[in-house]
C-alpha cells in the first residue's frame, strides 16, 4: 500500500472527531461508551501511521503498532468495566441515560 | 488496488462511525461499530500489521461487540430512546457537539498538513514479517507492560464480577434511598 501517511492520519483525526462528536451529543450511556472505543481506534490508527512513517524498508519500527495492542487490551478493559457500571446503574435507576446522572450520593 | 481499497475502508469506517453516532436505534450502532471495526482491521492489513489485525477482529469484533450486544439485549435497551432532553445545556447541545468537532478535525487537518516530513518514511510494511518482529519486542524490552496488562485484565475481570452482581443483601435491609424517606 503505498497511501501517504497524511491519509492515515487524516481518517483518524475524521474518527476521533465523529467519536468527540457522539460524546458529546449522545445521552444513552452505552452509545457513548462506543464512542470512547471509536476514539480509541481513531489513537491506534494514528500509531499504526507512526509506525509506517518511521520505518524504512529494511529497518521496521514496530513500536507503534506494539502500543496499539496494548491499546487494545486497555480499551478491552474499559469496556467491560464499563457496561458493568451501566448494569448497576440500570439496578439502581431504570435508565442508562447520563440525563440521570445527577446527585452525587445514593 | 491497494490504495483503492484502503480508500474504500476509509470511507467504510467513517460511513460507519457516523452511524454509531448517529442510528436511534442502539442495536443498529453496534453493528455500525462493528463493520467500522472491519474497515479498520483491512487498513491494519493493508498496513502490514497483521497481528493487529488478526487481535482487532478476535478483541473488538469478537468480544467487546458481542458484551455490548449482551448488555442492550439483557437491559432491553433495543427499542429507541425517546427520553427528554436534558435543560443544562438545552438546545445549544447539538451545536455545541458540531463545532467541537470541526473544530478537532480541523485542528487535525491543520497539524497534518502543517507537518513537513509527514511522507518522508514512507515505507511499505507488507514485505516484512512484523509478527515475528512484534513478538520479539512484546516478549523482550516491553516484557514488564505485558505482564501489567494480563493483571490489570485478570482484576478487571474480578472488579467487573463484583459490580454486576446482584446485591443479595438488599432484599433484607429496609428501603430507605428509593423511596426518600429515611427509616431513622
Amino acid at each position: 500500500m503505498t497511501v501517504p501517511n497524511e491519509h492515515l492520519l487524516i481518517l483518524a483525526g475524521i474518527l476521533f472527531a465523529i467519536g468527540v462528536g457522539g460524546f458529546f451529543l449522545r445521552r444513552n450511556l452505552i452509545i457513548v461508551l462506543m464512542s470512547i472505543e471509536l476514539m480509541l481506534n481513531a489513537a491506534n490508527l494514528t500509531f499504526v501511521a507512526g509506525s509506517r512513517m518511521h520505518s524504512s524498508g529494511a529497518d521496521p519500527n514496530l513500536e507503534g503498532g506494539l502500543f496499539a495492542v496494548f491499546v487494545i487490551m486497555v480499551a478491552a478493559v474499559e469496556a467491560s468495566v464499563g457496561l458493568a457500571l451501566v448494569i448497576a446503574l440500570y439496578r439502581r435507576k431504570q435508565t442508562v441515560s447520563t440525563a440521570s446522572l445527577n446527585d452525587l450520593g445514593d | 488496488m491497494a490504495n483503492f481499497l484502503f480508500y474504500l475502508m476509509a470511507l467504510g469506517a467513517v460511513v460507519g462511525s457516523l452511524g454509531v453516532v448517529g442510528s436511534k436505534n442502539p442495536i443498529t450502532s453496534i453493528l455500525s461499530l462493528l463493520g467500522t471495526f472491519f474497515c479498520l482491521a483491512t487498513i491494519y492489513l493493508l498496513s502490514g500489521f497483521q497481528f493487529l489485525a488478526a487481535a482487532q477482529i478476535l478483541v473488538y469484533g469478537g468480544a467487546v461487540m458481542v458484551l455490548f450486544l449482551f448488555v442492550v439485549m439483557l437491559l432491553n435497551l433495543g427499542n429507541p430512546d425517546t427520553s427528554a432532553a436534558p435543560d443544562f445545556i438545552g438546545k445549544r447541545r447539538v451545536p455545541i457537539a458540531i463545532a467541537t468537532s470541526i473544530c478537532l478535525a480541523l485542528l487535525t487537518f491543520i497539524g497534518v498538513l502543517g507537518q513537513g516530513d509527514v511522507q518522508a518514511g514512507n515505507a511499505s510494511l507488507a514485505e516484512v514479517d512484523t509478527i515475528t518482529g512484534l513478538a520479539e519486542l512484546l516478549f523482550g524490552s516491553f516484557l514488564l507492560p505485558f505482564e501489567a496488562g494480563s493483571i490489570l485484565l485478570l482484576s478487571a475481570a474480578v472488579a467487573v464480577i463484583v459490580l454486576a452482581k446482584r446485591e443479595r443483601s438488599q432484599a433484607d435491609k429496609p428501603q430507605t434511598s428509593d423511596t426518600g424517606e429515611a427509616v431513622r
